[in-house]
This record gives C-alpha cells, structure tokens and sequence, in this order.
C-alpha cells in the first residue's frame, strides 16, 4: 500500500530567455510550489497505490492514470463526469478550492507511464499538469532490470525525461480569465523535465527553479548501460536524437517488446516520441578505444585557428581524450569539468531547440560520458 | 580496407524551384583534388543535396572541411561542422557539435576522421546553429555499404545489410526536406526569422520539387540540385529505397500499386535482440525528422507507380499547383 499525496496549484515557470509563464502543475505537498513536470511517482509491481488530489485551483481537476486497468475512487471505477449533459472530465474530480479525490489502483504492469488531468484536458494538461509514473519489477532490488529478470532490460543508471510545448498565449489567457482557441496552438517553447535549454543541464532543484525541479543531464560512464525513459506530454511529435549511438526501444507505453521469447525490441538513431506515449530505452556509449597511448589518426589544429565556444562558453576539455583536458583558449569558458565528453540529445525538428526562435535553446540537453562516476549519480527518485 | 579521402567546401548558392522562383541557400560542394588556388571558384556553388558520401564497413574515411564563406552575404562569416547523423560511439571531436568540440571558421580546414562498422543508410549536416544550417540547406545524403559484397562468394551481387535477404538491384534515395522561402529571403537580406513561425511551401524529393524530381540529374536547368528521384527498373528486379527525413517535419510517403518489405531503419537491420527478423511489409512509412528507412520492392508489372506524400498538402508548389514531393517508379 502507497500513499501518495499531491496538490494541483499554480505557479511561474521561468524561461532561460527571461520570460515567467504562469502555469498550472502538481505540487508534493500543501506548502511546496507547483512544479512542471509533477512529482515521480514511483512504485512496485503489484502494490496497491492511492493518490490523493486535493484541488487549490478555480476549476474542477482530476487525474488520468492512462496504462493503468480498474483505477477506482471510493471502491467505485472511475468514470467520465458530465455537466448538463456535456463532458467535463474522463475521471471523477476534485471539486475547486480545496475539493479533495483519492485514486486506487494496483501497480499491475511495470513500465513508464504518464499521469495528467482528465478534466479539460485540452487546457490544463498544456497548462502543465502532467508528471511521470514509474513501475518497477518485483525483483528490481536483485535484477535491477526495467522489466524484471530474464527480460534483458538491465540497466547502470536511469533517466526519466518528459518532454512538451508551451503556447504562452494559453497561459496568459488563463491568468488573465480569458478565453483562448486551441485551434490556434502555436508553442514558442519546448521543455524537457518542465525547462529549455540551457536550463535542462543545470542541476535538479537549484533554487532559481524553483517550480523546474528536475534535471535532463544524462551521466554515465564508458559500457554502462543507461536507461532512458521518454514520455510524451505534449500534443506534437518530437524527434529525439541522442549524439553517441542508436538507443534499443525495448518497451513503448509500459509494454515489454517482446512476445514470450520473441524479441521485438529495436535500435533507433531518432525515437518519435508521440504525444501520451512512453518509450524505454538502452543507452550505451563505449567509445571508439582512442587514449593518449593510442592516438587519434588525425591531427588536432592550432586551436587558435578554430571556432571555439562561438557564445563565449564551451563544453570542450580542448582534448581528444576521454579524462584529459587541453588548452581552450584564452577568453573562452569552459565547463568542462574532467575530460568528460558531451554528446547532444534534441528534438531534430530544429525549430524546437530555439527558446522563442532564438537558438540554442528548447528540448535540448547533453548525455555526458565521465571516466568516473559516484553511484549515485543517475538513480531515479 | 580502403582509404576513403574527400574534402567538402562550405559555401553559399542558389535552387530553382518549378514555380519558377530562385531560393538562396547554404550548403556544401564536393572540392576533393581541386588544386589549392583553385578552390575559390567553387564559392557560391554550393548544391542541395549536398554531395552523396559513400564508403564501405570498414573503410577509413578523412573528410576534410574547408569553409569557403558566403559569396552573397560577406558579412556573415559563421563557421561551419560536419555531423555524421547515427554515427555510433563518435568522440566529440569528429562529432561537429560546436558547443560540444570543434567548428571550422573561414579560410580554415579541419579533419573529420571515421571508421564506419554499421552498414545502412545515415544523413550528414552542419550542426552550427543547426536551425539555420539545416533549413539552409547544408544536408546531404550518407550510405555505408556492408562487406557481404566483397565476399567472392557474392562478387557482383549488391546488399544493404550483411544479410543475403537484404539482396537488391538497383537504389533510389528519397531525401525528404521542406523549404520556407520566407527564412531563405530573409536570410539573403541580413535579416533574422523567428523559428516558431516556421511554415514551409515547398516540399522537396532530393532538394527538387516535382515535377522537377522526374528530371535527370544533369538537368541544365537545375545545375545546384544534382539528384534525380525518377526510380526506373525492369519487371522482377528489386530496388531499394533509401528514405532519409532531414526536414523539420514528420512525413507519410505512399506508394500506389506496390508493397515495400522494411528492412532496415535508422542503419540498423530491423532485428530483435536475438536477431529476431521483425523486417514488415507496408504501402505507406512514416519518417520522422532524423529518421532514416531502408525498404526493398520487387516490380512485378510494367507500368508507373506514383511516390507521394499522403499528406497531400505537401504535394503541392507553393500551396497552388500539384507538385512537391512526388515521383513515380517506371517499371519497363
């Protein structure tokens, strides 16, 4: 039996561009802020989870468990709810200002889902109410697989990154009570984890983010295997491209791709995350076997005669080699930490890693590969 | 193993579409054994695509990079990368990520250095503020042919995959792009576009739009767009496709009257993790930008069979006349 309680509230998202959007999003507690994405949630196969909402917000709110079977509210199944005879939510709701509902269901499949609203769903799951649910094996503590032993879903460490658009004409909208068409949508930001680039790379609850919580800089060493978790929050299709190697799909909305021992996992070098679906992937970066010992068969320029941190900043260590660092030069920033290794991970329908229309910026972050790692680095919480 | 060399300018140029307008674009040409004081002439002649890079599994690729400036926009002296788009455990440093290593300024050259070991159908682009370069037009096709092809025991005989029922006869890429004119004419008047405004009116099949896209490759009258889409075979022979999406856009292509058999996606053979065969049979695939596909057909009765876009707005020029990414296959 878990117990999980969270609070629908609103809140101001902060854009790297200097914009503050209002928006709408779950929060862990009464006196903790609102955040984009919501929190994990995060359980077993088989336990039996309740969620309790209680709605700060003027409107009524709900939540949807897509992938989960028989989810009920007071021993009864959920079920959609009308107003005069219209549709209003797919699930029962939290009445407004302080209205409170609880779900139970039982973890029943492990896997990536999403939670969000049911309730004008058209609206408040673009205004941000939208989080992550992961179910994890019963043997996770001993297998530590996705899936279970004997699914071949091993994994080092592990990601969750929740990708979505903002339209700020919807948000201001609704700040002000206006009305807004949907049919208009036109996003000017991208977010990953509920930020743009470059926020995505600065770490898990810096203070400056204080409704961003979460990170999406994926860290790992050479060989380890790394899982991604993608889920859609959005209503477009967004390309994601990881730099460094294909990733193995082997599980699309919490369903193992694989019937009895027929595999139907695949590799991919660009997964299309579509909108409400989930994607588990494999991550592995093993290198090319370059080391100061057995040199690169190119020869590295005067680095003074390239182009070097263009925006005043790079990630480079100025060194072809995993752990050394060169020489960048002089009046250009590195954040190079150790010789570590950046490799881009993006949405490849460019214009969503621009911030307004302004690159870089959007779905965008970095996979970085250090020689070493603590390990607790990448454990989803 | 053979030693692939190359060297590709960077520079500017100029596409025809069939409505008759001229677009501006950035991209690369091919200037490998051009003698040093020549290259200058190939300023402002850059091509859509970009030149088709080829090498066998195996080969030792050098790819140098010369960033020859932009004749029609002197002002702008952006560097420039080559990214091998899938290229799998890639150092940053041969990645072309400017934030992420190295990017090549006017009048420089630098070195890309790969080994290619996966056979399969890849992409290359410059990745400096890759919204601009890519829409530019600084995109071109990427093909690693497997070593089943030098085994004596298959002499002659072509593969995409190491796999003998990767077997075909004839190729055909089909390299999808959208074009907004509005970025293009802003961009040769020194002026900015906001990306989120993006909306494209020309749909291209290999940097052309239909009917452009039947004509052959040394069209005089589209000198910069060197690839024909036109797909001609004879009655029983296999052909395989090679689909690449460098747009920005997700795209549905259809074919009329004949079964494609997916082989390969992403330069991987479609193989489960135990080597499952989960190759499939459709009319229609869907490619999402990045994305590549390899799928083989067997024309089994003469006749033309119309390639489009099922989202049939895009098969048109300019939102007016039919064209755009369409093509036929010519079975004789």
């Amino acid at each position: 039996m878990v117990n999980i309680d969270l609070w629908a509230k609103d809140g101001y998202l902060s854009t790297p561009n200097g914009n503050s959007i209002y928006f709408w999003g779950f929060a862990k507690g009464e006196n903790l802020p609102a955040q984009l994405p919501g929190p994990h949630i995060i359980v077993k196969h088989g336990e039996t989870v309740t969620v309790n909402l209680t709605n700060t917000l003027p409107e009524p709110v709900s939540i949807s468990f897509p992938g989960q079977a028989e989810v009920t509210v007071n021993g009864s199944p959920v079920e959609p709810q009308y107003v005069n005879g219209r549709l209003l939510s797919f699930v029962n709701y939290a009445t407004p200002n302080g209205g409170t509902v609880s779900y139970t269901f039982t973890a029943s499949y492990p896997g990536t889902y999403i939670y969000e609203s049911g309730t004008n769903p058209h609206k408040q799951v673009a205004m941000g109410l939208y989080g992550g649910l992961v179910i994890r094996p019963t043997d996770y503590e001993v297998s530590k697989t996705a899936y279970g032993a004997g699914t071949d879903t091993e994994f080092d460490r592990e990601y969750l990154l929740i990708v979505g658009e903002i339209d700020p004409d919807l948000h201001q909208a609704v700040e002000e009570g206006k009305p807004y068409l949907v049919s208009k949508y036109l996003p000017r930001y991208w977010t990953m984890n509920g930020r743009c680039a470059p926020d995505t790379m600065f770490k898990d609850g810096v203070e400056y983010l204080p409704h961003q919580p979460y990170d999406s800089m994926i860290m790992a060493e050479p060989g380890e295997k790394v899982l991604l978790r993608y889920i859609g929050a959005g209503i477009d299709i967004h390309p994601l491209h990881p730099h460094g190697n294909h990733t193995r799909v082997i599980a699309m909305d919490g369903r193992l791709l694989r019937n009895n021992t027929f595999d139907r996992s695949f590799q991919r070098f660009t997964v299309a995350v579509k909108p409400g679906q989930t994607y588990d992937q494999i991550f592995q970066w093993t290198g090319l076997g370059y080391t100061p010992d057995n040199p690169i068969p190119t020869i590295l320029p005067n680095l003074r005669n390239m182009g070097i941190g263009a925006a005043g900043w790079t990630m480079w260590s100025g060194s072809p080699y995993l752990g050394v660092k060169g020489d960048i030069p002089v009046g250009v920033v590195s954040f190079n930490e150790t010789g570590e290794y950046y490799f881009m991970l993006h949405s490849h329908s460019e214009y969503q890693i621009t911030n307004w229309g302004e690159f870089p910026g959007g779905m965008m972050t970095m996979i970085s590969i250090f020689p070493s790692l603590p390990e607790d680095v990448g454990v989803l919480k | 193993m053979a030693v692939v060399r190359k060297r590709y300018g960077a520079t500017d140029g100029w596409i025809n579409m069939p409505d008759g307008t001229k677009h501006y674009i950035f991209g690369f040409c091919d200037i490998t054994g051009v003698p040093e004081n020549e290259i200058f002439e190939y300023r402002g002649k850059a091509t859509l695509l970009a030149p088709l890079l080829e090498a066998y599994e195996g080969d030792e690729v050098y790819l140098t990079l010369t960033n020859l400036g932009f004749p029609e926009r002197p002002d702008l002296d952006d560097t420039h990368t080559i990214h091998w788009h899938g290229f799998p455990n890639q150092i940053p440093l041969w990645d072309g990520v400017p934030e992420a290593s190295i990017s090549v300024p006017v009048a420089r050259d630098f070195e890309y250095y790969y080994k290619p070991l996966d056979p399969g159908t890849y992409m290359y682009h410059c990745h400096f503020e890759p919204v601009e370069h890519i829409q530019m037009g600084m995109i071109g096709p990427l093909i690693v042919r497997p070593l089943i092809e030098k085994d004596p025991d298959y002499s002659g005989r072509k593969f995409a995959y190491n796999n003998i029922s990767t077997e075909y006869d004839r190729e055909v890429l089909i390299f999808l792009t959208e074009l907004d004119a509005r970025v293009h004419d802003l961009i040769v008047n020194v002026q900015g576009f906001d990306w989120t405004e993006y909306s494209p009116q020309y749909y291209l099949l290999n940097g052309r739009s239909y009917p452009d896209t039947v004509k052959s490759a040394d069209n005089p009258n589209l000198p910069f767009q060197p690839f024909s889409s036109l797909i001609t075979a004879y009655r029983g022979e296999r052909v395989l496709l090679r689909f690449v999406n460098l747009g920005f856009q997700d795209h549905n292509i259809q074919i009329l009257g004949i079964n494609l058999k997916v082989v390969g996606r992403d330069a991987k053979e479609l193989q489960g993790f135990h080597g499952e065969d989960i190759s499939y049979l459709t009319n229609t695939v869907f490619i999402a930008p990045g994305q590549t596909i390899d799928a083989i057909f067997t024309a089994s009765s003469p006749g033309k069979y119309p390639l489009y876009n099922r989202s049939h707005h895009k098969n048109t020029i300019n939102g007016t006349t039919f064209g755009g990414m369409v093509t036929e296959i010519n079975i004789l």
